[in-house]
């Protein structure tokens, strides 16, 4: 589904991510974790062209993401996106935040876009704030409307940044539940997070990046258990004793 | 005490001339707003051809008074084309405000979280539909100050159109002038015309300024 064959991305001299080379299948979740710095989000910005790379080739659904015939927002209405921050539009109504880019990209008429609309904000947890504000939700719920506007375009990937990074602590088990549901429907999903608990209980695979290189990569279970490299072992210990 | 007998005898040509205030600043408004936001979007667009025309153009307008693109347009076109002063003025006026306008609506534009525009461009929007659904109304709400006081500007600049018989208010006011020589009662009379459009204006621009504040 998405395939990163040798890819180098350079800001200047620094080099950012460095001969990344990553399958991700359908249906199988992702989770990337590592330091602060390590890459990681620069790494899946570049899946939907939110970040250019620098050589390499980066395919997903078959479709060279950096080639300049690419019609890049074609591509894009196939990959959800969800962020740190939410990124929700605080001009419009949680409705019309779902419904916008169906409407808008799709072509979608308005009725269907609210059924639809109003589908997934009943699978994350929260039709009755349809007509809210985001700036009337919490943390959580805000996430939740993200996560069901990016569902909305019915994607084949879901991309998540972080997406419990800016959460009250009471906030994430909520906003994890409903990408843990997502899971288990079969959504193929790459997952940026500092949520070891999810990463052991809900992926597929585990990859582990530091410095910009995939320094380790393997199943939950193993790499939790029974760490290779030397640097995994060192951030795996400072991120679970504490 | 001011000699109110211009003022009833002249009353006339004081409103006509109030009137063509009105819709030079009517249709300067529109026209400065709609260009100075598309230059305000030339300016910051990922495409550097266009971010230099949007710069020149702000840059070459800013910098220049505003009698000598209204002269150029009257004047210095008369050998191709022959303006009237209210056209000529209109226009001149138009280009000026918009490079002001541009401004402070790029200003705007980048102000917004950078957030914005990538959550709409990575759900499959074009930058267009991001900038005019997601960016530019969120910006607006930034700029209703600043671009208020353009307008306000803009109401006054309008009696440039005094210098090149555009027969707005000012033309009048000048015309009253003449024939009466009571100078200081002909342009307070014309000040007061000015006060009647630019002090509800200005109301406006405060209240609207407070109820976007509060809208989300």
């Amino acid at each position: 589904m998405i395939s990163f064959r040798n890819v180098n991305k350079h800001y200047g001299s620094f080099h950012v991510l460095k001969d990344i080379s990553l399958e991700v299948n359908q249906g199988e979740v992702v989770v990337v974790i590592g330091p602060s710095g390590s890459g990681k989000s620069t790494m899946l910005r570049c899946i939907n062209r939110l970040e250019t790379i620098t050589d390499g080739e980066l395919v997903v659904g078959g479709i060279q993401v950096h080639s300049k015939q690419t019609d890049i927002n074609d591509l894009r209405k196939n990959i959800g996106m969800v962020f740190q921050h939410f990124n929700l539009y605080p001009h419009k109504t949680v409705l019309e935040n779902i419904t916008l880019a169906p409407i808008k990209a799709l072509g979608q008429d308005d009725k269907k876009a609210h059924e639809t609309a109003m589908f997934y904000l009943e699978k994350v947890g929260i039709p009755e704030k349809a007509n809210s504000y985001p700036s009337q939700l919490s943390g959580g719920q805000q996430q939740r409307v993200a996560i069901a506007r990016g569902l909305a375009m019915k994607p084949k990937v879901m991309l998540f940044d972080e997406p419990t990074s800016a959460l009250d602590p009471e906030m994430i088990g909520e906003v994890l539940e409903v990408m843990k549901q997502l899971a288990i429907e079969g959504m193929t999903m790459v997952v940026v997070t500092h949520e070891m608990g999810f990463a052991r209980e809900v992926a597929n695979r585990v990859v582990f990046m530091d410095e910009g290189e995939i320094v380790e990569e393997g199943k939950p279970a193993e790499f939790f258990a029974h760490p290779q490299a030397k640097r995994a072992q060192l951030f795996l210990k400072r991120v679970l004793n504490h | 005490m001011l000699n109110f007998s211009i003022l009833t005898k002249y009353f006339d040509l004081y409103f006509q001339g109030f009137l063509t205030t009105i819709e030079v600043s009517i249709i300067g408004l529109i026209c400065s707003f709609i260009l100075g936001v598309i230059v305000a979007v030339m300016r910051i667009a990922p495409l550097r051809i266009l971010n230099w025309i949007g710069t020149c153009f702000v840059e070459f307008i800013r910098n220049i008074p505003l009698i000598l693109i209204v002269f150029f347009f009257y004047y210095g076109l008369s050998n191709y084309i022959n303006l009237s002063g209210f056209a000529a003025g209109t226009i001149g006026l138009t280009i000026y405000t918009a490079a002001f306008i541009a401004e402070a609506v790029r200003a705007g534009i980048q102000s917004v979280d950078k957030g914005q525009m990538e959550a709409a461009r990575s759900s499959g929007l074009t930058y267009i539909q991001a900038m005019k659904h997601i960016v530019l109304p969120q910006a607006i709400k930034i700029v209703i100050p600043p671009i208020g006081n353009q307008f306000i500007n803009l109401v006054k600049n309008s009696s440039i159109l005094g210098l090149v018989a555009g027969m707005e208010l000012m033309y009048f006011a000048d015309y009253v002038h003449e024939k009466t020589w009571i100078s200081f009662d002909t342009y307070i009379f014309a000040a007061l015309f000015y006060l009647v459009l630019t002090i509800p204006l200005s109301f406006f621009v405060n209240r609207s300024e407070k109820r976007l504040a509060r809208s989300y």
